[in-house]
This record gives structure tokens, C-alpha cells and sequence, in this order.
């Protein structure tokens, strides 16, 4: 495996990456389930969904973990972006008749948002003003260990610099007695 | 996994405030310490040394080099560099990497770093996990198919039955199987088939030491549906222990299955060799490993295991 300080460092970003930043919001507990459907081919206004899936809801899931929370991906580029906001009970001023799958259990009403060429911000946006979710901020232990991570890449590009150029020099010196040496050989085979 | 800097650079413009929820893990920058070495040329303050100094220098660096010997162990790392999680913690940050994905193609990891020698005897085995992670494994079996061996394994749900038609669909490049068994009388006609050369390179030869040459196959069939193998590579057993639509109770179960039986097999071996399991890491498909501390539950986390259940 590989060293721990190495692997600690790695993980320390990915889950502050997780924990705060555009996403990090809590949701009411009316909130039954959030279900995703885009393309697989995000040319034809399916790529802010993807970009929501793959920023938002990550920390979306994170914040709410009860939530099921799932996404579709369909072949067809042509088709909608749909998402379907299930709620378990009456919220919202366009109450829609309830799946059937769900309507076993909890009458459920569903809302949607149509996420085709939409930004994810915009999407995220929608999505907030619909639920009523809590956004969070990013909380002081967070931003510090942010702020460390920062000036530590800076610390890395300063000393990969100098490595460069270290490298570069003995490289050099060395194509250039490689050269000499290659000049004393003709010159003894001259004579 | 979004690189660190666009991350960061949203961080830097966000707003700072107090608040949110609780977050247990926080990973603090000072205990990890720096991760680099610089080496380059310091600028020459010191007086230079003499000839003979140096000499008695490079003599001695001479021996120091002769003297290292080639480590005969895996390395082992300071734990108390890196945080380590409960579990229901892990599969919380887990469950937030895989958002979206099929619950039943993501699967858990654990992975064992062992503490042992580079060239001893390798834990090797399988299993059978109380929740099965991969239930569609097909498995072959060879056995004269009209014989009392060949029914049974049938009905255990073994996929291909028979010798010679076997033989010749492999021969044909057709092994239409994930693992294969070799009922005892059966295994000189085997042999005499030389398949070694297909199946050898596949892991896919039965053969009496990795206990696959057996009197009744029926039986280990069943152990290979909805049984697992692992074995131990670099010093590392890694194994699949749970798909993602898993909850944190049945996770917790088939790992305390997996470590009772590496341990098991760890004991079984000779007396001379000592192993030890050091760290163990929980991982999965897209998620990345989280070290575990052996606790089930964060005393301090609010997160309860039946919100860590549902899709």
C-alpha cells in the first residue's frame, strides 16, 4: 500500500471536497427521494446535469444521507433531463399525482425540473427554491484546513520548480561532457 | 474525483461562517507533517574540507552502502500519521462518492495490509460471506456425466457438466466459466487432456493443493456460489466484501466473517511464520479508502445506521 502521510493528504481533499462547497445543503425531511434522468452524451443540453450529479448531489448525499437519491442515464441525447423531486407529503403549489410504485407506502407528491441546457449552479438553484433546503456555508475548520491544503500546493509548485530546473542543469552538464568525450575519441581514431 | 484546485478555489471565494453539521473527521495538516524532500545544492558556507577529509568521506559512505542489506519485509507505515474512521462513517462519505450509481454494481473493499516476510508461504483461501457479494458465478465441473457426482453437482447449480465435450470446447477456446472443479477420478483423464496450458494461466486448473481436485464435487459448488477467494499479493489481501445496497449491519457482519477466517489462516500456517494484520481499509468501486478503526459506530457523529440503509 501506499504511505499513509501520502494517502492522508490525498483523502483530506477529496473529503473536504465532499463536505463543503456548492452541493452542501440540508434538506427538509419532507424530502422523500430525488430520482435524475439525462444522457449518457452531454452535448445536447445534458451537461449541466452531469455536472450537477457529479458536484452537487455528491455532497447533496453527504449532508442527507437518509435520501435515496438516484440517476437514470439514457442513451438517447435527443430525449429530456428531467428531475423528479418526491415529496411525502403536500408541498408546493402544482401537487402532482404520485407514482404509482411509491403510492404503496406513503403518498408521495412529485415535482420536476427540467435540467436541459441548464448550469449546474442554475440547476442547484431550482432545486433549493423548490425544497426549501438549508444551504451551508463553509464552517471555520473547514476553510483553515482549505487554507492549509492551498498554501502546501503552493509550497509543492515551488519546490517541483526547483527540482526542474536542478534536473535540467545536470542534464545538460552531462550532454555536454557526453559531447566532449565524443570529440576525444574521433580525435584519438584521427591519429 | 474533482482535482484539489478547483475545490479550493471555490473555497477561497465562499463566504467564511461558523455553523453546518456535525463533521466528525477532519484530517488536521499538523500530524501529517511535510511529505516532501527537498535536495539540491546549499549554497557553500561552511569551510571547505580537505582532501583527505573528504577521502575518509566517500571511504566511508563506501561501507555504508556495502553494509545495507535488502529488506526482506513489507514496509510498514506509522499509523498514528493518518486519521482513521468507524465504520458507519466510512460508508457515509462511501455512499456520498457513489451517488447514483447501481447499488448492486458497487461493491465494498477491504483491503489487509499484513505485516510479513517478501518471500514466505502467501495466505490464500475462500469463503463463504454470510450476505454474498457476487452470486452468478458459473461454475464448471468435470465428472463423467452420467455418474451419481455429475447429477448432484447439477442440482448444487453447477453450469457445465461432463469431460470430453469440456475438454474439446476448451480446447476451442469456449470456457464459458469462472471456476472449475475436478471430481478425484475424473482428474488422470484431466491431466492426460493437457489443458494446463489454457486453463494454468487463467487460475482456472483444478489441481489436489488448491483443494479443488475433490471425491464430491456438489459440495463445493455450493461453497463457490456465493463463496469468495482471496489471497494474499504484496503483503496486501484485498477482497469484495459488500455491494453498495448493503447496510452498515450486514457490512459489519461479512467483514468480521472475512477477518475471522484470514485470521484463522494465518495461525494455520507454520509456527515459524509470523503474520499480522496491521491496518485494515475500507474502499470502494469509485470512493476512495478509509482506514477503519475497528468501531462500529462515531460515538460523536449523529449518524445513525438505518439512514446509512435506505437506496
Amino acid at each position: 500500500m501506499v504511505s499513509v502521510v501520502k494517502r492522508m493528504r490525498k483523502l483530506q481533499a477529496q473529503l473536504l471536497f465532499i463536505r463543503s462547497g456548492p452541493g452542501a445543503a440540508i434538506l427538509p425531511p419532507e424530502v422523500a427521494r430525488i430520482h435524475m434522468d439525462f444522457a449518457l452524451n452531454t452535448t445536447k443540453g445534458h451537461h449541466g446535469a452531469k455536472q450537477f450529479w457529479r458536484n452537487h448531489l455528491i455532497r447533496l448525499k453527504y449532508h442527507n444521507p437518509a435520501v435515496p437519491m438516484t440517476v437514470n442515464r439514457t442513451e438517447d441525447a435527443s430525449g429530456p433531463a428531467l428531475m423528479t423531486l418526491h415529496f411525502s407529503s403536500p408541498s408546493g403549489n402544482t401537487p402532482n399525482p404520485s407514482n404509482p410504485s411509491e403510492s404503496t407506502e406513503i403518498p408521495t407528491t412529485t415535482q420536476t425540473i427540467d435540467m436541459r441546457n441548464l448550469e449546474s449552479s442554475a440547476i442547484f438553484a431550482q432545486l433549493t427554491a423548490l425544497t426549501k433546503a438549508r444551504v451551508l456555508r463553509t464552517d471555520l475548520e473547514d476553510a483553515k484546513i482549505g487554507q492549509d491544503l492551498e498554501e502546501q500546493e503552493a509550497r509543492n509548485n515551488r519546490v517541483r520548480e526547483l527540482m526542474q530546473a536542478a534536473m535540467a542543469r545536470r542534464k545538460r552538464e552531462k550532454a555536454i561532457l557526453a559531447q566532449a568525450r565524443g570529440e576525444v575519441e574521433a580525435l584519438k581514431n584521427e591519429t | 474525483m474533482a482535482s484539489l484546485t478547483p475545490c479550493l478555489t471555490q473555497l477561497s471565494r465562499m463566504c467564511i461562517s461558523a455553523g453546518g453539521g456535525t463533521m466528525p473527521h477532519r484530517i488536521s495538516t499538523q500530524i501529517l507533517g511535510p511529505a516532501l524532500q527537498i535536495r539540491y545544492k546549499s549554497k557553500d558556507n561552511k569551510p571547505k574540507a580537505s582532501r583527505s577529509e573528504l577521502a575518509m568521506k566517500a571511504k566511508k559512505l563506501v561501507e555504508k552502502r556495502k553494509k545495507r542489506k535488502p529488506r526482506t519485509t513489507f514496509r510498514q507505515y506509522d499509523l498514528s500519521d493518518g486519521e482513521q474512521f468507524a465504520l458507519c462513517d466510512a460508508i457515509r462519505y462511501i455512499r456520498a462518492f457513489e451517488v447514483g450509481r447501481a447499488p448492486t454494481s458497487v461493491k465494498y473493499e477491504i483491503s489487509l495490509k499484513l505485516k510479513t516476510l517478501k518471500n514466505g508461504p502467501v495466505v490464500r483461501n475462500r469463503l463463504r460471506l454470510p450476505h454474498p457479494v457476487k452470486t452468478d458465478l458459473r461454475v464448471c465441473v468435470i465428472a463423467p456425466p452420467d455418474s451419481k457426482f455429475a447429477e448432484s453437482a447439477r442440482a448444487a447449480g453447477a453450469a457445465l457438466v461432463g469431460e470430453d465435450e469440456i475438454f474439446e470446447a476448451i480446447r476451442n477456446g469456449r470456457i464459458e466459466f469462472d471456476r472449475c472443479i475436478c471430481q478425484t477420478d475424473s482428474y488422470a483423464k484431466l491431466n492426460k487432456a493437457q489443458l494446463g496450458r489454457i486453463l494454468g494461466p487463467k487460475g482456472l486448473m483444478p489441481s489436489p493443493k488448491l483443494g479443488t481436485v475433490v471425491k464430491d464435487p456438489s459440495l463445493l459448488v455450493r461453497d463457490f456460489i456465493g463463496g469468495a477467494e482471496y489471497r494474499e499479493r504484496l503483503g496486501v489481501i484485498r477482497m469484495a466484501v459488500g455491494q453498495l445496497g448493503f447496510t452498515p449491519d450486514q457490512l459489519a457482519r461479512n467483514i468480521k466473517t472475512f477477518m475471522e477466517s484470514v485470521k484463522k489462516d494465518m495461525g494455520l500456517l507454520s509456527d515459524k511464520i509470523n503474520k499480522d494484520i496491521t491496518e485494515v481499509v475500507l474502499s470502494s468501486t469509485n470512493g476512495p479508502g478509509f482506514s477503519l478503526n475497528g468501531e462500529f459506530k462515531n460515538s460523536k457523529s449523529d449518524i445513525q445506521p438505518k439512514d446509512l440503509s435506505t437506496s
